[in-house]
């Protein structure tokens, strides 16, 4: 079942009151074969009167569904103006969708990218932009997904995963090490996404043992959500919308590059991890775990398991699967990329029984604890 | 996966500590932000609002130890085991398995709940006082067919949980199922309002509903809904796998109403105690008692001396030729009293008048004997095997029996393995652990504590006896006493005695002297501490002790504590455990305060229960899904084993004090409220969120129109 096919992978993220409507609109064109993550996404309550002297947490979270799906890569673009066109993301505070280039190298015969028939949207100016994803424990998520709001960059997504790793080679001590992670993402514009993921170290303390990973991953273009506050606003006009304004008179965001104006903290000289590739496998839900196993005694260091629901037409010949649905995330070098599909496919991951598909995306840039 | 086995990391001892001890600190850290506010509270309540000194102070404190090491080790054991074993089921059974058989299955899962986590007791416990004569169908189900009882709340669960699986199943809402019970409960309440018979059983049959999904229960529920939801219904679907506790807690009160509508026409009708006893009523008063002994026994302990003449016949010389005949009669006497020989004279010295004593010893001077005898003997100790023993039976019998059937189900049905299974194994051992230690913890030292506390608290608003401190002093010399005078110049008797160390004078009360055995009887009182007798402020000071011991105790139980980490996981955060605990931990403090509203006023059930039940319908109608099944979830486990017998202490407490036949209703108003808390919330969050969505587009709009002009 291999195959080295060059897809175009769109991703929304969107408030769920409103995924309903697009999941709709992109059934009529067509895309008919996705997958649905739960997450949120924090933003800052601006806190009035008395209210802004109490201590506590001052995000507040929105219910927020990924969509995501792979399209052939000529209708890329209209999938994704229809998108934004049918969520009205271009305001400020209902999502962001972007669009990037993945391999997608082996899967099963019915997991395949759809496959719509072209058509005509309206055409609205995308970003440039760059991805970051940052996995840490459950509960530091928080944190690290406030550089993306304190700075204004853009609203981020959260969601939940487990973790395989070191944890899996040690006995039944491995419980007192938590499996659960918190993995956030955000997407920036490509001049600030090495200056937000230097901050999202050291807010994160990802240069200590066990803190967690962090990696840059490019895409090709989309429109971001940024408003990351809430609250009654004193001006005629949110900073969000005028950013948004100036975004559209400039056509493009690098007219507010951070990397010239936050101040680098510390400056240390890092050793980042280079050329690596993001090797996700998608299978059917409860053979993750199993999978992944295999994949690590081929050679793959760990991986972040998250959970996803897969939706297709009911005339599907999938609909008798279980729609639950396991993405496996690992990150790994190239040489070792050959291997794992080997021990995967040898394992039946594209078989009936996990019905697999293999995406791989470059990683240009990681970081993690390697250890002194 | 043999590769990777082989290539297990070697963890050092210093490492395996390293590990360890910031992993234990962690959770014990974490269950006593749990209880430290209930038990400093009752703490603090008892010496320096009642100014009470605690007695046993020592073994309650031990006892405090114990419930946190217990639940430290049964939450750990929770999320390690039950759950995972549950929710792998869930995810299993409707990939290998036909509906039928998940109904089957689901059927004696939750009648198997009912039996491994009896909240039989618990209701004995709260219908202690109930007597035949005033509510004969309630009396019979809480002694005679207190185990059919059990069956119909098993028998309520096992069909609530078996329509939890057809609703997922089937992707359906869990309104529907709402208006329906709630309308059909509410309308079966009302018709037994009318019906004195039936009247005294609403209160039981509600508080069945709220007592039943008990802390292993509702992890195990909401893990194998949670499963079965994974894998059944398309991807678009709001139903989580919450619900099944919200049917598990409506179910049984229809089946126990529906019982009691069954019993109905085989019981007497309430009547006056001294009717009760005679011998033209004996053909259907019988019915409630085992046997014939059954309620000569109950005669004999229970009613007062009028009754048990009455059911002699009206003739007295026949009650003590038959407590003659007991005496010498060996096997007579076991029918009524037992295998014990003294428990006859043991019963004469308690509760036995001159006579009767007179009857069972023989002579005078043997009467003297034996009261002293027995009466010294009144503290005491602790029986650790005895208490060991039998928590570890309420353990293992609340566990296996509850895993027993995911494993058989799991090995013969699924024919699956268990994976990690060393990790599962672990969790299920901390769970029985903890359950045992936690379980010897509440009996020693919160059961203990709240019993003090509940007794004292309606000295708040009336005079009470203080039953702890209640002394017998033997060789009583009425010489002792002396003489006073109060400045309106009525003339008081008292005397001193000595007590500890101290000389404290105790007023002389002549009826609490015995001449015949020169015993005097001396139970210290207290209050009206707020005002005078009965005053508004001093019941305001017990309900507001109502309040935040509802809310302090609901923030320690663990099936709550469990929800709410659920709903975090699988709402993705959007829904904060905290919030949730902080919404239920109210609610259920509201209605522990209306539960004593009620018993200080005497209201019936219905007028409390009825009016939040109404609201609710709209209330559920406006809300999500996803609050629906969280809101009225959360009601079912707010009632667990920390709140349940702190209420049951505070509720029989005052009960006993203002003369009220039955503790039932507190545990069902307080299930209630929470309910409406939780929606509440859930209203306001939503309304805010769809408001943030909304704010953009609006503005965009008036945007697009100034452009267009």
């Amino acid at each position: 079942m291999e195959f080295k096919k060059r897809v175009s992978r769109i991703t929304a993220f969107v408030n769920r009151n409103i995924s309903k409507e697009i999941l709709d609109s992109l059934k009529e064109v067509g895309v008919i074969d996705l997958h649905l993550a739960a997450a949120r996404s924090p933003v800052i309550e601006e806190r009035k009167g008395i209210f802004a002297l109490l201590p506590g947490r001052d995000l507040v979270d929105d219910p927020l569904d990924i969509i995501s799906f792979l399209v052939a890569r000529k209708v890329g673009d209209p999938v994704l103006n229809l998108i934004i066109e049918k969520g009205r993301l271009n305001l400020p505070g209902r999502g962001s969708v972007y669009s990037e280039e993945i391999n997608l190298v082996m899967a099963h015969e019915l997991c395949q990218e759809n496959k719509p028939a072209p058509f005509a949207t309206k055409k609205i100016p995308f970003q440039e932009l760059t991805g970051v994803c940052c996995i840490v424990q459950r509960g530091q998520g928080d944190s690290v997904a406030r550089v993306a709001l304190d700075t204004g960059i853009c609203v981020p997504s959260l969601h939940f995963g487990v973790g395989t790793g070191v944890r899996d080679k040690m006995g039944l001590l491995r419980i007192t090490i938590p499996a659960e992670k918190e993995v956030i993402n955000i997407a920036t514009s490509p001049y600030d996404a090495e200056v937000i993921m230097e901050m999202m170290i050291e807010v994160g303390k990802l240069d200590q043992p066990g803190k967690g990973f962090i990696y840059l991953y490019p895409l090709e273009q989309g429109i971001i959500n940024m408003k990351v506050t809430r609250g009654e606003h004193r001006h005629a006009a949110s900073i969000e919308q005028v950013v948004a304004a100036i975004d559209h008179i400039r056509g493009g965001a690098e007219w507010r590059r951070k990397s010239s104006t936050v101040e680098k903290t510390g400056e240390k000289s890092r050793d980042y991890l280079t050329g690596l590739v993001d090797l996700t496998l998608l299978c059917d839900g409860g053979t993750g775990t199993d999978l992944v196993g295999v994949a690590m005694s081929a050679g793959a260091a760990g991986a972040t398991i998250a959970r996803l629901k897969h939706v297709r037409p009911p005339d599907s010949p999938l609909s008798e699967v279980s729609p639950a649905r396991e993405a496996c995330s690992m990150i790994v070098t190239d040489n070792q990329v050959g291997g794992i599909l080997n021990a995967l496919e040898e394992a039946g991951a594209f078989t009936d029984s996990c019905h697999g598909q293999i995406q791989l995306r470059r990683v240009p840039k990681a970081f993690t604890y390697l250890g002194k | 996966m043999t590769q990777q086995a082989a290539r297990k990391i070697k963890v050092s001892f210093s490492q395996a500590f390293g590990l360890l001890a910031p992993y234990i600190k962690d959770r014990v850290i974490g269950q006593i932000k749990s209880v430290w506010l209930i038990i400093l509270y009752l703490v603090f309540f008892q010496t320096v609002i009642l100014g009470i000194r605690i007695a046993d102070a020592s073994i309650i404190a031990i006892g405090i130890v114990l419930v946190v090491a217990g639940l430290t080790f049964f939450m750990e054991g929770l999320f390690l085991g039950l759950m995972p074993l549950g929710e792998l089921v869930g995810v299993k059974l409707p990939q290998k398995s036909i509906l039928p058989v998940i109904l089957c299955f689901a059927l004696v899962l939750g009648f198997l709940a009912t039996l491994a986590e009896p909240a039989i007791q618990i209701l004995q416990v709260a219908g202690r006082a109930v007597n035949p004569w005033e509510a004969p169908l309630l009396f019979l189900l809480l002694s005679k067919y207190s185990h059919i009882l059990v069956y119909s709340v098993g028998a309520g669960v096992g069909i609530a949980v078996a329509f939890g699986m057809i609703r997922f199943h089937y992707n359906w809402s869990l309104k529907p199922f709402i208006y329906i019970l709630v309308g059909g409960l509410l309308s079966l309440t009302i018709w037994a309002f009318f019906d004195q018979n039936m009247l005294t059983i609403t209160g039981l049959a509600w508080d069945c509903g709220a007592v039943t999904t008990g802390p292993v229960t509702v992890p195990l529920i909401l893990a194998l809904g949670i499963g079965i939801c994974r894998m059944v219904g398309s991807a678009e679907s709001g139903t989580m796998g919450f619900g099944v506790v919200t049917l598990a807690s409506l179910f049984p009160i229809l089946t126990v109403l529906l019982l009691g509508a069954f019993l109905l026409g085989s019981v007497p009708e309430p009547m006056k105690e001294v009717d009760f006893f005679k011998k033209k009523n004996r053909r259907t008063t019988e019915t409630l008692f085992d046997n014939k002994e059954g309620m000569v026994r109950y005669v004999l302990f229970n009613a007062s001396i009028e009754s048990q003449i009455a059911y002699f016949g009206g003739s007295k010389e026949r009650m003590i030729q038959y407590l003659e005949e007991l005496s010498e009669n060996e096997s007579k006497r076991t029918a009524v009293f037992g295998d014990d020989p003294d428990a006859l004279k043991r019963w004469a010295i308690a509760h036995g008048t001159e006579e009767q004593r007179y009857s069972v010893f023989g002579s005078l001077d043997a009467v003297q004997k034996a009261v002293s005898r027995y009466s010294t003997s009144l503290k005491k100790a602790v029986d650790v095997p005895n208490l060991l023993v039998r928590n570890s039976i309420v353990a293992v019998k609340a566990i296996g029996l509850l895993t027993l059937p995911l494993f058989l189900v799991l090995f013969l049905l699924l024919r699956e393995k268990l994976p990690r299974t060393d990790e599962i194994l672990a969790g299920l051992l901390f769970t029985i652990l903890g359950m045992g230690i936690f379980s010897i913890g509440i009996e020693l030292g919160l059961d203990k504590l709240g019993n003090q506390v509940g007794s004292a608290l309606p000295s708040s608003f009336k005079t009470i006896q203080l039953l702890d401190e209640k002394r017998n002093i033997i060789n009583f010399d009425p010489d002792l006493v002396e003489s006073a005078i109060s400045p309106e110049g009525e003339k008081l008797y008292f005397f001193y005695a000595r007590i500890g160390s101290d000389y404290v004078p105790i007023p002389y009360d002549e009826k609490s002297f015995d001449p015949v055995t020169k015993q005097y009887r001396c139970t210290p009182t207290k209050g009206p501490l707020f005002g005078s007798e009965g005053s508004f402020g001093g019941i305001a000071v017990v309900l507001l002790f109502a309040f935040v011991m509802g809310y302090g105790a609901t923030l320690a139980e663990p099936a709550l504590n469990a929800l709410g980490l659920t709903v975090e996981e699988l709402t993705v955060g959007t829904f904060r455990k905290s919030l949730l605990m902080q919404a239920v931990a109210v609610g259920v403090g509201v209605g522990i305060a209306l539960g004593v509203a009620k018993i200080v006023w005497d209201i019936p059930l219905v007028w409390l229960l009825a009016p939040p039940y109404l609201l609710l319908i709209p209330i559920t109608k406006l809300s999500t899904e996803e609050f629906v099944n969280i809101g009225w979830d959360s009601a079912g486990v707010t009632t667990g084993p920390i709140t349940v017998p702190l209420v049951l202490a505070m509720g029989l407490g005052i009960g006993s004090q203002v003369g009220v036949v039955e503790g039932f209703g507190i545990l069902a108003i307080a299930s209630v409220c929470p309910i409406l808390s939780v929606l509440a919330v859930g209203l306001r969050v939503n309304r805010k969120r769809k408001a943030a969505l909304t704010e953009v587009v609006q503005t965009a709009k008036e945007e697009t129109l100034l452009d267009g002009i």
